[in-house]
């Protein structure tokens, strides 16, 4: 199999300038101090293979590098050191509509972003009909652009955009933009392009896209390769990255939220909450099939309390309270021996996560055993989120079964 | 698959060296060079009430004012044959020149877009930026030729037929200088207001508004206007359709030798506009 795109030790770099000079005058006046500029390496000595016909996810953070990559490789960008090879014909767009412009009308935008596009005007003639009825959009071919709402744009760029002939596709969040309905259009497109055995070269935040879509992913980190496998494998690894960001970005992974949040007499104290994976990892960022451990210190700091009931609530962050409240007596072990200065952690493990992905708080609460006197309310004690392959409404997947009759 | 198979090597050193089948990539570019060209002509249009009379209407402005001031007033257009004919054949020139090469200067810096989200080659913004001020100058001229040739305003002959081959000098020379600017432009926003100060300069060197007739006794300076390729292209295109004045083929043959300037400077004008244009291409997407 022939490779489509080879990527050799490909460096990009770009020069922040600290003052940027777009007037001559500048230039006369700060001709000492021209040369200011601090360097940001977009990409560096990044080397990769696609064989033809490969469905390619790149995944990264916001500026690791995906975009400049991807512009590297569809030429609007030339790579400081390094060579890119690319064998086959090339959609030269990045983003839908690319030319639009809203004083024309739907008709003359077609013809100007299919020129864009590479396609010529006998064959936009022979198209143009296609095009309309797939934007659904025959009754506004002859009005300007500028009438028309932001979805019937957007159909109407993707519709043109899928007219592409190019043996290889570059696509940078394309899926970003549009109505659920819109993006399953797009994903039908994907698909076909997949049992056409085109080349894609797909960038984009959706985990869920790269793992149904692409036989292979990427990931970068701050312009370098660090990731090349199986979509699982990369996008598994994208989310443990993230959430050490995340994690990085939010303080300690652990330890408890802050007073305003808690309240209680202390005679039983949460000292820390951790959130761990398998492999016993503290992390925020789960994927649903994952199973989760949470682990709870407790101190005790008074030499009456006889037993105690620690519960976990877990919350969704826009309010809907509680969605599990699992607790547990801790009496057997500690009947009479509580005392002052006693410590100990709980654990409790979570298999599989039954709410849909999202972002989840969970709070930890110590109560005596008949829930009378609160000894430590610790409300958002720590948020975490779960990642699910499919993003779907609705707060669990009810695993129900359609069926249908026709009448007659 | 319908389309040709091209590959490439994107190196820093090469450029975009690519080995494309070469007719087929030309043809794209064709295409997308004459759709931008058009829309861009309907978008001047789009909205006005007069649309293209307006194209028509500038020139006309500029040529009554020009023609009560210096035909009529200062009467500097005495003792030339048919000078009326001759200022507006300038003014449509120099129209065309002026509007071409500001339109092409911003037409990559306003195109920051399309450079960002897609590739092709960035020439191709230019030459449509001129190509619609082509379409307009072409149908000026045009008008001027099926209106005045039947009044018998226009003496046209053999040499006349010579009349295209200096437009081509001045589309080439309009081109080098777009190249130019629009490159400059990127990273320069003052070239706008220095290329406005060159065309208040430009349209006295270049002979638009007098007969060259009128500098006979001052050979000199004469010379150094000639040497302008505008004022050249400008005469000899006077020469050509309205007043043979000379019994030679092309007007300036006068000078001698020194013809040579305005053609050697219009090539250097072209190569400059073309090796710079080349050079800041692959900084315009960074910059933009």
């Amino acid at each position: 199999m022939t490779a489509a795109i080879t990527c050799e030790h490909v460096s990009k770099r770009f020069r922040v300038p600290l003052d940027r000079s777009t007037t001559l005058k500048y230039r006369f006046t700060h001709l000492r101090s021209s040369s200011r500029y601090h360097d940001f390496h977009a990409l560096d000595d990044v080397s990769f293979e696609v064989p033809e016909g490969q469905f390619i996810g790149i995944v990264g953070h916001n500026g690791s590098g995906k975009s400049t990559l991807l512009k590297v490789l569809s030429r609007i960008y030339v790579p400081d050191s390094g060579e890119v090879g690319i064998n086959g014909q090339v959609s030269p767009f990045l983003e839908l509509g690319v030319g639009f412009n809203p004083e024309l009308t739907a008709r003359e935008n077609i013809y100007l972003n299919g020129a864009v596009l590479g396609l010529t005007h006998a064959q936009l003639d022979e198209r143009i009909d296609g095009i309309i009825a797939f934007a659904e959009l025959e009754n506004f071919v002859d009005q300007k652009l500028k009438n028309y709402s932001s979805g019937m744009q957007v159909r109407l760029a993707f519709s043109v955009a899928i007219q592409a002939d190019a043996q290889i596709l570059l696509m940078d969040e394309v899926l970003a933009v549009g109505d659920q309905r819109f993006q399953e259009k797009c994903f039908d497109t994907f698909g076909h392009y997949k049992r056409e055995g085109k080349t894609v070269v797909l960038v984009t935040h959706d985990l869920s896209a790269v793992n149904l879509y692409c036989d292979r992913a990427l990931m970068l980190d701050h312009g370098r390769l660090v990731a090349d496998g199986t979509p699982r494998e990369v996008t598994g690894a994208y989310k443990r990255r993230m959430g050490a960001a995340s994690e990085a970005e939010g303080g300690a992974t652990t330890g408890v939220a802050a007073a305003g949040d808690r309240w209680g007499s202390r005679e039983v104290e949460v000292r820390d909450v951790r959130l761990l994976s398998d492999t016993g990892e503290t992390h925020r960022v789960f994927s649903a099939e994952e199973p989760m451990t949470i682990e709870v210190d407790w101190v005790v700091n008074s030499d009456t309390v006889q037993d105690f009931l620690l519960a976990l609530r877990f919350d969704r962050t826009d309010g809907l309270s509680p969605l599990a409240y699992p607790s547990t007596l801790l009496t057997q072990t500690m009947r009479g021996t509580a005392q002052r200065g006693m410590a100990g952690t709980l654990r409790y493990r979570v298999e599989r996560w039954p709410f849909l992905g999202g972002s989840y708080l969970m709070a930890v609460e110590i109560f005596d055993e008949h829930r009378q006197n609160v000894y430590d309310q610790v409300d958002k004690a720590v948020g975490f989120r779960v990642i699910d392959e499919k993003t779907r409404f609705g707060l669990v997947e009810l695993g129900g079964e359609w069926q249908s009759e026709l009448p007659g | 698959m319908a389309t040709s198979a091209e590959s490439s090597r994107i190196t820093r050193d090469a450029g975009v060296a690519s080995s494309p089948n070469g007719i087929g990539v030309l043809r794209r570019h064709a295409n997308l060079t004459r759709e931008l060209a058009v829309s861009q002509f309907k978008l001047k249009y789009t909205g006005s009430v007069l649309g293209y009379v307006w194209s028509l209407f500038k020139p006309m402005m500029m040529f009554g004012i020009l023609y009560v001031i210096f035909d009529k007033l200062f009467k500097i257009g005495k003792g030339t044959e048919n000078f009326v004919l001759q200022l507006l054949v300038a003014i449509v020139l120099w129209t065309f020149f002026q509007e071409a090469t500001s339109a092409a200067m911003n037409s990559i810096a306003s195109n920051g877009n399309m450079i960002r989200k897609a590739y092709f080659p960035r020439a191709i913004l230019v030459v449509a930026a001129t190509l619609t001020s082509l379409i307009t100058f072409l149908i000026n001229m045009a008008l001027i030729v099926l209106i005045a040739a039947p009044m018998g305003k226009l003496d046209l002959g053999w040499r006349s037929l010579l009349a295209p081959l200096f437009l081509l000098e001045l589309y080439a020379l309009v081109l080098g200088i777009s190249l130019l600017l629009s490159a400059l432009f990127v990273f320069y926003r003052d070239m706008g207001h220095i290329w406005e100060i060159c065309m208040q300069l430009l349209i006295y060197g270049s002979a638009v508004m007098f007969p060259l007739t009128l500098l006979d006794n001052h050979p000199t300076m004469k010379i150094a206007i000639l040497a302008n390729p505008m004022a050249q292209i400008i005469e000899d295109v006077r020469h050509a359709l309205v007043t043979p004045s000379y019994k030679v083929p092309w007007s300036a043959s006068v000078m001698g030798w020194a013809y040579v300037a305005p053609l050697a400077l219009t090539a250097v004008l072209v190569l400059v506009g073309l090796i710079v244009f080349r050079r800041l291409t692959p900084r315009f997407a960074e910059y933009l």
